[in-house]
This record gives structure tokens, C-alpha cells and sequence, in this order.
């Protein structure tokens, strides 16, 4: 204390010059940050980045980019395969509009369950929130940050197989014309790849919101997804026996039977099914092992899908906003 | 204290009223003004010093009553109040899985400060805390004491002109406290940072303080500089292990005011032949001294103190 040469009062706030000045002499002392400050809209966005990098791993340790990276690796393996048959001769195996549905179905279950938490719980569980409501943003800043960055990751998840397909496809194709229609076919394939990220996002990232216990969070983002979606199949199956077993009283020939209304609303009841009956009734060709065709009926599907999303969205922000007040 | 510069309180509240949901009032009409530097924000536990934080920082509306810090209305403007306001919350709120260095660079990214800058922010924030070597150890690793650093840390990431400190030595050992209250004197006094510390515990944040608001139930109890806030509380604690009673007729006969607390003698410290009187008394009985400090006052025991100290003036 001797050493300080600093004229003013010790305490005073006369110290809040001096103490950068005179500190130098034996100290570095504190800094005071004269550069410039980024403004809100770029706080939210050094924050989904942050959220977007932690989606996969990054920022994290070695243990926490296994699982999107095998997420991923599985993805791509009929795009691989594809490729490899194609090499070979054969016609194309898997399509871009449904791609393989069972394993998307199942892998993007697995990533939003598992990553979802990683984005969300985790904030809650170690009670950080505070911190960031003490920023300068809004409390609508951070849920709005996660929904970008988590959106932004499904979307890495859902087009890089796709694309992975598609380098595959045009590499063994010849001509101008067929990488035309290949990337055709691609096109619709990386906008339901969209839909899926929009919606899955939203409601995994709500239903992990509910809790800051990772495993909770992750059993009940699993738990939905793979729920609704064997009550869909269920459903589905079921009505599909009752339309064949309408359609053909005698024992005549196959006729491609018509959707019934129980059939179509079957497919209401899993985000799975509807982004199939959504796909179809805009116009996807490929025909599909989940929904029949819905006809006018997508129309529903669309608003069920848009319905589901804005309430997911309306339940997370209303959750953060209560939290900016109560933490 | 500088009359020019104390002109201009970092905090200003106008009969703030606060009511949850419920019908609990949180905050009666607080007015209160905080000068620069240090100030204890005394309370016992509920008496709101949390919900004027989150006033403060622009979190939560008041119901009635206006609030300003620095100059800027907490209702209106909250963000740029939040860009100038460090915040240590009394709770844990640091991820265990990630180092500090990267923890506390976050943090200053989301105060506004670009990516470079706020990486230096970091090192240089975690080397005043002291926590320059373990910097790059996973939070989870650290001590309570650690821990509170980092938090302290947290809050120095975005260059604040204002720090709101709660419960900041909480769950802290004696030495882990002190240490932590020299940190707190030391950025408010070297680093020109004002600072409002909330506690319960009078005793030990008035050393560091230069002044103290105390609140009880959402109300203004006392504002005042720490001298006169605590001249009439300083208590000297005696405890022997037996002859009590004794001691206390004997510093009677020698003049000073003792009474009986718990197991131990609390006595008004009238100055340095207090101290000498106490010591004489113990010496001359020759009393096994268990026990002999400065009282640490609670605040309920501030005021209870007080409210005996007015019965006797009154009879």
C-alpha cells in the first residue's frame, strides 16, 4: 500500500482515474474496455453459434461429439451405398424426398433427443440463465438464439446426406440432362429436409425445456417421438386392412384402394406421418410406406404441422419469459 | 466523501413497490439512494434485496415507484443498464463441464464484447479473481471458494461501471470470506467499480463498505454511512468457560454494561480501555477465556439491539 503513488483518496471514488494510471507503475492493474460493444442482434448471434457448434460437440469435450458424429455417419450411409450401387450399374436406390424413412425417422429421433438437452437442460440444470438475463438482451433473445441454432443443426443432420446422395448420383450419371434431374429431385428433398429441422427443433427443444435433468429431458423427447409415431403406424395399419378388406369383398384382383378419412386422420398423429402427408400432398412422387396419398387432406397435415410448431414455439418462449422474471 | 461526485447516486429509487402474484409485497415503497463506491445492502433473508436486484437489473416491472441506475430507468432501460451492470447471483450458476476460461470469455460475449477482445477480457477478469493458474481446469473441479471467483469473474467480463453482488460469500469458510471480501474491497477501491453487496451477515460486510441501506420487509430501515450505522453496535463477545456470573459483577464494578447472550457476556465497546478493562477482569478472576470478539451482528440482532437501546433511553 505504501507503494501507491496515487494522489487521491484511497476509496473515493476519486480512485476511478487514478486506479488505471498509477496501477500501471507495479501492476498491470484493471482495463477498462473502450472498444466497441456489439449490439443485441449480434449477441444473439455470437450465442447461436455458440448453441450451433454445442449441437455437435464443439465447445465440449471429446465424448460429446460421438453421438452426432455417428448420428451423422449413420445418415449417410445409404447415400454411400447409393453411390456404391450406382458405381456398379445399378439404378438409383434411395430418392431424396423420403430418402431411407425408417432410419431418418430413427437417427433424427435419437439426435433431437439426445442434443436437444445439450442446448437447453444443461442452462437450467446448472442455473446459468440468470447470467444470461443479466445481459443486455431480451428474455425472448436466448430461446430465439437455441430455436435458430437447433434448427440450424437439424438441417446440417437432415441435407449433408442429401447432398452426400446427390455428389454420389451426379458422379455416376452422364450427361447434362440427368444432373438436371438430379438436381430436380434434390430440390424438394432439401425443403422437407427444412420442415423436419423447423419442426423438430420446436418441439424438441420445448419438451426439453420442461426440465433441467438431461436424462428426463432426453427420455421425454424420445418418448414422444417414438409414441406418436407407433400410434400413427398402428392406426395407419390398421385402417389400411380395413380399406383392403372394404375394397375387395370378392377375391378379385388387387385394385389400388382409396384412402379412407379414418386412414388419413391416422396419419395426423405423429410429426413423422405428417411431414410425409405434407411431402405427398405437395407433390412428392415417391410413394411412401407411412401416409396414403392424402388428397386435399395434406391441407390438414400442413395446419396440424403449423399448428404443432407454434405452439411448441409459444410454450418455449412463455418459458423463458417467466424464467428472465423468476430466476 | 467528495460532495460533487457522491452527488450523482449509481442508484435511485422512488417509493418502489413490488407485488408478486398472490398479494406478496416483495418491495413497500423503497426510496433509496446509493452513492458510488461500496454499499451493503443489509436484509434478512426475504426482506427483498433479491427482487431489487432483479428491479435493478430490469428484469422484473415494478408495480408502483420509479428506479433508476446510473442515470437510466430500469423500466425503459433495462438493456443499456444491463450492458453497464455486472451481476453475481447468490446461487450456483456455473456448468461444471466447461473450463472457466471458456465460461467466462461466453459470458463477456453475451455482455456485447467481440470475440478477441473478450478472451482477453477473460484471462485478464480470472487472473484479478486469482484464478490465473487453474484457468483452463473444468469448473466442475474447483472449491466453493474457486467457484465464487469465477462467478465474480463472470461479472467483470463486461467491464461493468456498476456491480450487484449477492450473498457473495456465501458458502464460504472464514479465511475463503475474507479473502473474498478483500477481492471485493480491492475492485471497488483499485478498479474505480462501484459496487452494492447484498447480505444478511452486518458484521462482516461493514468492514469493506462505505455505506450501508438496510431493508427489512421491502422498506427503507437505514441509509447512512458505515460509521454511524454501526457506532452504537459495536459489541465486544466474552465467554469463559465458567464463572460467568462472576465476570459480570466484576466488569459492572469496573464500569462497563454487560449482559448476558447466550452463554457468553456481550459488552459495549466504549473504546480502547474497553478492550483493557475486559482483559483485566478476566486476568484478576483468572477465567478460563474461551471466547473473545468482535461481535458479528445479524442483522435481526442489529436491530434488536436497537430496539432495546431505545427502551433504555426512554426509561
Amino acid at each position: 500500500m505504501s507503494v501507491d503513488t496515487s494522489p487521491g483518496v484511497p476509496g473515493g471514488p476519486g480512485a476511478r482515474a487514478g486506479g488505471n494510471r498509477t496501477g500501471v507503475i507495479h501492476d498491470l492493474g484493471y482495463q477498462r474496455y473502450d472498444g466497441p460493444r456489439l449490439g443485441r442482434r449480434r449477441i444473439i448471434a455470437a450465442l447461436t453459434w455458440h448453441s450451433f457448434r454445442a449441437a455437435f460437440g464443439f465447445g465440449r469435450g471429446p465424448k460429446a461429439k460421438i453421438m452426432p458424429v455417428i448420428a451423422i455417419l449413420a445418415l449417410c450411409l445409404p447415400a454411400v451405398i447409393n453411390a456404391f450401387a450406382m458405381s456398379q450399374g445399378n439404378a438409383q436406390l434411395v430418392n431424396y424426398d423420403v430418402y431411407n424413412a425408417t432410419l431418418r425417422i430413427l437417427i433424427m429421433t435419437l439426435f433431437v433427443a439426445v442434443q436437444a438437452p445439450e442446448l437447453v437442460s444443461r442452462d437450467i440444470r446448472s442455473r446459468v440463465l440468470p447470467l444470461y438475463f443479466s445481459r443486455p438482451i431480451r428474455s425472448g433473445d436466448y430461446p430465439l438464439a437455441k430455436y435458430l441454432a437447433f434448427t440450424a443443426a437439424c438441417l446440417v443432420m437432415m441435407e449433408v446426406p442429401l447432398l452426400v446422395l446427390y455428389g454420389g448420383s451426379i458422379a455416376n450419371v452422364h450427361g447434362g440432362a440427368a444432373v438436371w434431374a438430379q438436381t430436380r429431385a434434390l430440390i424438394p428433398g432439401l425443403l422437407i429436409g427444412l420442415m423436419w429441422s423447423v419442426v423438430l427443433a420446436a418441439i424438441s427443444l420445448f419438451l426439453a425445456s420442461l426440465t433441467g435433468r438431461r436424462a428426463f429431458a432426453t427420455g421425454t423427447v424420445a418418448i414422444f417421438f417414438l409414441l406418436t409415431f407407433t400410434l400413427a403406424e398402428i392406426l395407419l395399419q390398421v385402417e389400411h386392412q380395413n380399406v383392403i378388406d372394404h375394397a375387395q369383398p370378392a377375391n378379385g384382383p388387387l385394385a389400388a384402394p382409396t384412402a379412407s378419412l379414418a386412414e388419413k386422420v391416422s396419419g395426423l398423429f405423429s410429426p413423422f406421418t405428417l411431414f410425409d402427408g405434407v411431402g405427398r400432398w405437395l407433390g412428392g412422387t415417391t410413394p411412401s410406406l407411412l401416409v396414403p396419398k392424402p388428397g386435399g387432406f395434406g391441407a390438414v397435415y400442413a395446419l396440424v404441422l403449423v399448428a404443432i410448431t407454434v405452439a411448441c414455439l409459444a410454450g418455449l418462449f412463455t418459458r423463458y419469459n417467466r424464467k428472465a422474471r423468476m430466476s | 466523501m467528495d460532495p460533487s461526485t457522491a452527488a450523482r447516486p449509481v442508484i435511485e429509487t422512488d417509493a418502489l413497490v413490488k407485488v408478486y402474484p398472490g398479494d406478496i409485497t416483495a418491495l413497500g415503497g423503497l426510496t433509496l439512494n446509493v452513492a458510488p463506491g461500496i454499499t451493503g445492502l443489509i436484509g434478512a433473508n426475504g426482506a427483498g434485496k433479491s427482487t431489487l436486484i432483479k428491479v435493478l437489473l430490469g428484469l422484473l416491472p415494478p408495480t408502483q415507484g420509479a428506479a433508476k441506475v446510473l442515470g437510466r430507468d430500469c423500466v425503459r432501460e433495462g438493456e443499456q443498464i444491463r450492458q453497464l451492470v455486472g451481476y453475481m447471483p447468490e446461487h450456483d450458476c456455473l456448468p461444471p463441464d466447461i473450463s472457466a476460461t471458456e465460461f467466462v470469455t461466453h459470458m463477456g460475449r453475451m455482455s456485447g464484447i467481440p470475440a478477441t477482445a473478450a478472451k482477453e477480457r477473460a484471462a485478464e477478469a480470472l487472473r484479478h479473481v486469482g484464478l490465473h493458474e487453474e484457468r483452463y481446469r473444468q469448473i466442475g473441479t474447483y472449491s466453493t471458494g474457486m467457484k465464487q471467483r469465477v462467478k465474480l469473474a463472470q461479472a467483470l467480463a463486461g467491464d461493468p461501471r456498476l456491480l450487484l453482488l449477492d450473498e457473495p460469500t456465501n458458502g464460504l469458510d472464514p479465511a475463503g470470506r475474507n479473502a473474498m471480501l478483500e477481492l471485493i474491497e480491492r475492485i471497488g477501491e483499485e478498479f474505480g467499480i462501484s459496487i452494492m453487496v447484498a447480505s444478511h451477515l452486518l458484521g462482516e460486510i461493514e468492514r469493506i463498505c462505505d455505506g450501508l441501506v438496510a431493508i427489512e420487509a421491502g422498506r427503507l430501515l437505514r441509509a447512512d454511512t458505515v460509521d454511524s450505522f454501526t457506532k452504537a453496535s459495536q459489541m465486544l463477545v466474552i465467554e469463559v468457560e465458567e464463572g460467568t456470573a462472576a465476570l459480570l459483577d466484576e466488569l459492572v464494578r469496573r464500569g462497563l454494561e454487560p449482559r448476558p447472550y447466550q452463554r457468553a457476556l456481550l459488552v459495549p465497546i466504549g473504546g480502547d480501555d474497553t478492550y483493557d478493562a475486559v482483559r483485566d477482569s478476566v486476568a484478576s478472576l483468572g477465567l478460563p477465556l474461551s471466547r473473545l470478539e468482535q461481535r458479528r451482528h445479524q442483522v435481526e440482532e442489529l436491530f434488536r439491539d436497537d430496539d432495546q437501546l431505545e427502551a433504555v433511553d426512554v426509561s
